[in-house]
């Protein structure tokens, strides 16, 4: 176990690196940079403060110095500064000589996108488990129908005609839920309590596109997977014993088809860092999606680079964690790889 | 089997109906009092704020470093210029109360205001004004609007309220330059490094406004300045939410989260009229907009090199059709690079009428006929096609689909594409690799167009990118760059405009109509607008007390 | 075919994509207008017996445009689907058929596949590219061969120790042939299942893109063009937004339906063949 968890740690960083280059190379591979920005194109404006700026930031010196002089920055974990707004750190916050702080861009960007996405996650799995279950209990009758058409309904609908529908109807029509945006005007001077679900509200339609698609996705996998596992022979020997039909199902089938399950979470891991630019438009959110791409938008290169790396290293992470995961989980792996 | 389901549906009903109910219970927001009257006539007052939204979040509040609208939008409310535009785009004092140009013209003599003060009670003097001078001009600071005040051969600030500049030569775009820079503290950003400075997200200026509080990506609020150099504006704070999507943007003014917007032109003439509980809340305002949108030709390709298909493909665009299509009828159309109506347009000069015969006969003195007779018209068996090159903005697009159905009726055929923005710059713009553009210039209040039609301006990067070359042009501009007595600049531009026209090197297409829609409760609008637009004393709208938002308030 | 027809939802899947598609390819005798017809007279017009799906911002036929819309979605669709199934399927039959160090080179470029966002190569080619309709299927086809191969590669890898196999290749056949003839077509149920929902997924990306600006460009109409001009008037003129909409999401619909469906039917151990 420990050797093969060496071999994966080990393989990681050249795969990093190879993938930092290919994405500094795709991101080269798109014609412009900083200096070509709608504000930039305004005759007040000169070509020699542009061409200062480029020498600035290293843009005209070949593509593979300019990813050397990345990667060698990068091996001090600096991830250096917004080309769009200079002063501000990529990743964490820095204090100047005057004590003020500036916040860091994915520092200030990735906790709003990964509460998103947990609470989202949390929400799928709540309503996928349930559904899932109904559906592969019922196989082909009308809750399994049904169900697969509510979630297919789910997966099919395009996210931003859903959100600003949703948006009108609970916001403008009725006053339920507000429309954009993170706080209400004023929030600051509430209790924290009061605070929190002011923020919970403005969250809730975005959580609930943001969920929308996954839902199909996970509750399919469990009614499939609770299908391949109550067709066993094991399921049917438990039931010949004559044990309760609840235990059947909870204890025996949904947990081994539960299984397949840790991989997905896993594998979803560098999902939640990664917010959806589209809800985050629509819903005014200042998450990574939008802060990705307003940078490529913009060729802001450190902003891409700095999301580009932290998102794959963390799936890389995330793979690794899914696979120990379901070794520890699965017996029968766990067994034979101690072997 | 068949009892497994019914419990998990039941559970799975429950929790359902918990959300709902939590949902529904916390109510919104308490709405204001819906009797107050919104029609009837209230007197001036202090207080309130105003919210409006912008689509993205300035990178800094300095504007000579931040170039984009929203940063220059909200620092006008907070920093001052020496001079500035008044209702009807005539240059008048701000800081400055008056000013001289000596007699040689190379010499501008600004007399400032007394007791003017920063938002922190310091005295703002001369020293302030030749602090930001110095440092807009200064080559380690990385703003890229520093040519014009480069040209100053000799700044002084011989006592505290006088600012005088000597130029090399007589420039007559200087006085519009001076209404564009935003005087700087030299008190506070003495020593501080402009381009990484702090300062830019925490500004102290001299304006009716001060920062407030800028939630990051959220909101920027700006609050009362009591030591505003100009008076007092009547509205507490101005809040400005960030909300990217327009789409967004109307749902949030139709619930009453936001007091104004700018609309499209399908908004404005077809949805608002439509709804009558939108209009009772909501008013529609119309003003001058601020560019013009024109279809350009690269010079240096052929056949636009020759003028007689520009002028035909001038001839052969019905310039109407385009406002009533894609602006609902809000535009003009133009004939010169300046706004309708103020002293730098040409009052004699009228577009180029829809003929399509003309156009015809144009070209095929060109050596245009459809020789094939497939429809399309060619020349030494080349076919007249090409492609019009234009950015994301649905008006362009728009336009540019009415463009190539006119110009198919006349047997030229075009295609069009689309183009982001940076690549559409160093891919296509910066390379001069293009036919045909459609893109939009600002109508600027300062008549000079050096920069954009004289012959040395065609470098890459510079913004002679259709590579327009005519002396006759050129010893215009340099004249009218050296020229400050209005009246005889206003005739050199007059005739640059009438050689423009007769050239034709671009199409003007039309100039849209700025169409802000502002809640009712916000009084005091000059309607309808001046040549400056509502903007020009927003600094005396006010919201009465009985139509404030009710602000949260702590429990 | 019989366990498709016997599922009425995957029935109804293949009636859906029938009528659209039949919808699609007859779209220039159907149309009641030509989609490109502008009329700035008839701007933004609601349903009527003229225009049964109103009229868009430059007066043409929704109608006229969303049967050609339909083209291009459905063009959109299938050929990024198959670009993705065909590199898909030659990585995938290599890896699994080989094994070795070509299996492992190939996966790895597989994980570095999976660590890039979509989005982002998307972006950055179509950047590069300028968007247009073919850019967005290779775009979309380069970025979704992965899960192809994986499945491919499972699909080989446990085939290829089947008695059948391993008697052919004791009669002395080649490798092409083994592949061809024998392992390919037991492979074929996941990758038409994969095929048919990578299609439906397809869909949605070019919805999506338009949103962003980054989709079919105009003058072309396709759904996710048509949505996304309406979506500022969305309470307003609804027929620009409802009708693309519906569209996307039945088209969709029918897509996983059918997906599912033979995904269902043709997999032994989850039908009810018991």
């Amino acid at each position: 176990m420990l050797k093969y968890l060496i071999n994966r740690l080990f393989w990681m960083v050249p795969l990093l690196v190879g993938i930092s280059l290919i994405s500094f190379l795709i991101m080269h591979l798109a014609p412009g940079d900083i200096t070509a920005t709608e504000a930039s194109f305004n005759p007040k404006t000169s070509e020699e403060s542009r061409q200062k700026l480029r020498e600035l930031y290293n843009l005209d010196k070949p593509v593979i110095v300019q990813y050397g002089l990345w990667l060698k920055r990068m091996s001090t974990l600096n991830f250096g500064h917004s080309f769009a707004s200079h002063q501000s750190p990529v990743f964490w916050q820095e204090t100047d000589k005057e004590g003020n702080v500036t916040k860091g861009m994915i520092q200030e960007a990735l906790p709003i996108t990964l509460l998103i996405n947990v609470l989202s996650l949390i929400l799928i799995i709540g309503l996928a488990l349930p559904l899932g279950v109904i559906s592969a209990l019922t196989q082909n009758k009308l809750p399994d129908r049904s169900i697969t058409i509510f979630v297919f309904i789910g997966f099919a609908i395009p996210s931003f005609w859903l959100a600003l529908m949703l948006m009108y109807w609970t916001g403008v029509s009725h006053n339920w839920l507000p429309i954009s945006g993170l706080h209400t005007l004023g929030a600051e001077k509430l209790s924290a309590f009061a605070q929190l679900l002011d923020t919970l509200k403005h969250l809730t339609l975005p959580i609930l596109i943001s969920g929308l698609t996954g839902l199909a996705g996970i509750s399919l996998f469990v009614r499939n997977g609770m299908l391949d596992v109550l067709h066993q022979d094991y399921i049917t020997t438990a039931r010949a014993k004559g044990l309760p039909e609840n235990t059947v199902v909870y204890k025996h089938a949904l947990r081994n088809a539960l299984l397949p399950l840790i991989t997905i979470f896993g594998l979803s891991i560098p999902g939640l860092i990664g917010g959806s630019v589209i809800a985050e438009s629509i819903f005014a959110i200042p998450g990574m999606g939008k802060l990705f791409y307003d940078a490529v938008l913009m060729r802001d290169f450190p902003v891409i680079m700095g999301i580009l790396t932290i998102g794959s290293a963390l799936t890389l992470i995330g793979n690794l964690l899914a696979d120990l995961a379901y070794a520890w989980a699965d017996p029968r792996v766990r067994k034979g790889v101690s072997q | 089997m068949v009892n497994q389901p019914k419990s998990m549906m039941k559970k799975l009903n429950r929790l359902i109906g918990i959300s709902i109910t939590i949902l529904l219970i916390s109510c919104g927001q308490q709405k204001n009092d819906p009797t107050a009257n919104l029609n009837q006539p209230y007197p001036s007052q202090s207080g309130g704020a105003l919210v409006d939204a912008m689509s993205g979040e300035p990178s800094g509040l300095i504007a000579m470093m931040a170039g984009e609208s929203s940063a220059s939008a909200i620092a006008s409310n907070i920093f001052n210029s020496l001079l500035k535009y008044d209702k009807n785009l005539e240059l008048t004092g701000e800081l400055a109360q008056s000013w001289d140009v000596s007699s040689d013209q190379k010499t501008i003599t600004f007399h400032l205001k007394p007791n003017l003060k920063w938002a922190d009670g310091h005295a703002l003097t001369s020293d302030d004004v030749l602090f930001t001078w110095k440092t807009v001009t200064d080559d380690k600071t990385r703003s890229p609007y520093g040519a014009d005040y480069k040209l100053v051969k000799k700044a002084e600030a011989p006592n505290p309220s006088t600012f005088k500049v000597t130029y090399e030569a007589p420039y007559a775009p200087a006085l519009d330059s001076w209404s564009g820079l935003h005087i700087l503290p030299k008190h506070l950003l003495q020593g501080q490094d402009i381009n990484n400075t702090s300062f830019s997200r925490n500004p102290v200026g001299s304006h009716y406004y001060q920062l407030d509080q800028w939630k990051k990506g959220e909101s920027i609020t700006l609050k009362r300045n009591p030591n505003g150099t100009q008076g007092q504006a009547k509205i507490d704070r101005l809040i400005s939410r960030i909300i990217p999507d327009r789409a967004a943007q109307f749902l949030e003014l139709m619930a009453d989260n936001i007091d104004s917007m700018s609309l499209n032109s399908i908004q404005y003439a077809r949805i608002f009229p439509a709804r009558p509980d939108l209009t009772a809340k909501i008013a529609q305002y119309k003003e001058l907009g601020n560019s013009y949108t024109y279809l350009g030709f690269n010079l240096k390709r052929k056949p636009f090199d020759d003028v007689r298909v520009r002028q035909a493909i001038n001839y052969a665009i019905d310039k109407q059709e385009i406002i009533d299509g894609v602006l609902l009828g809000l535009g003009l159309p133009v004939a010169s690079p300046y706004k309708p109506g103020t002293r730098w347009s040409n009052p004699k000069l009228q577009p180029y009428p829809y003929d399509p015969q003309k156009a015809i006969a144009l070209l095929k003195e060109a050596g245009f006929e459809d020789h094939d007779h497939d429809g399309i018209l060619d020349k030494d068996g080349k076919p007249l096609s090409f492609e019009i090159l234009t950015n994301q903005n649905k008006e362009r697009e728009m336009s540019a689909v009415l463009v190539q159905r006119r110009l198919k009726e006349i047997g030229i055929d075009v295609k069009i594409r689309v183009v982001e923005w940076a690549t559409f710059i160093s891919r296509f713009i910066k390379t001069g690799d293009f036919n045909v553009v459609l893109l939009g210039w600002g109508l600027g209040l300062e008549p000079d167009q050096f920069n954009i039609w004289h012959s040395s301006q065609q470098a890459p990067g510079q913004f002679n990118f259709i590579g327009y070359h005519n002396t006759h042009v050129d010893q215009l501009l340099e004249a009218g760059r050296l020229e400050l007595n209005p009246d005889k600049r206003m005739k050199i531009y007059h005739e640059f405009a009438e050689v423009l026209l007769a050239d034709s090197p671009v199409v003007y297409l039309f100039a849209g109509y700025g169409l802000p829609a502002i809640n009712k409760r916000v009084n005091g609008i000059d309607d309808p607008a001046p040549p400056a637009g509502i903007g020009h004393n927003s600094y005396e709208w006010y919201i009465p007390a009985p139509l404030r938002r009710n602000e949260m308030s702590a429990e | 075919m019989n366990a498709i027809i016997k599922n009425p939802l995957a029935l109804a899947g293949l009636i859906i994509i029938g009528v659209i598609s039949m919808m699609a390819i007859f779209a220039p005798c159907i149309a009641p207008y030509d989609p490109d017809a502008i009329n700035v007279k008839n701007i933004l017009l609601s349903p009527s017996s003229m225009h049964l799906m109103g009229t868009d911002g430059l007066g043409r036929d929704v109608y006229s445009r969303m049967l050609f819309g339909a083209r291009i979605s459905l063009l959109v669709g299938i050929v990024a689907v198959g670009i993705a199934t065909i590199i898909g399927i030659v990585l995938g039959a290599i890896a699994g058929f080989y094994r070795g160090w070509v299996d492992t080179v190939i996966m790895r470029i597989v994980d570095i596949m999976l660590s890039i966002p979509t989005f982002f190569l998307i972006l950055a080619v179509i950047a590069f590219l300028t968007p247009s309709i073919w850019n967005i299927m290779i775009v979309i086809g380069l970025t979704s061969w992965m899960g192809v191969t994986r499945l491919v590669r499972a699909e080989f890898m446990s085939l290829r120790n089947r008695e059948f196999v391993l008697a052919s290749q004791t009669l002395g056949a080649k490798d092409s042939r083994l592949i061809f003839k024998q392992l390919l077509p037991n492979s074929l149920t996941p990758i038409i299942v994969s095929s048919v929902l990578g299609i439906a997924s397809a869909v949605l990306v070019e919805s999506g893109l338009s949103f962003l600006g980054l989709g079919v460009q105009a003058p072309q109409a396709s759904w996710g063009n048509i949505l996304t001009d309406g979506k500022e008037y969305i309470e307003f003129a609804w027929w620009l937004s409802m009708f693309p909409g519906l569209a996307i999401l039945i088209t969709v619909m029918g897509y996983n339906l059918l997906g599912e469906g033979l995904r269902d039917a043709l997999d032994p151990r989850t039908s009810n063949n018991k």
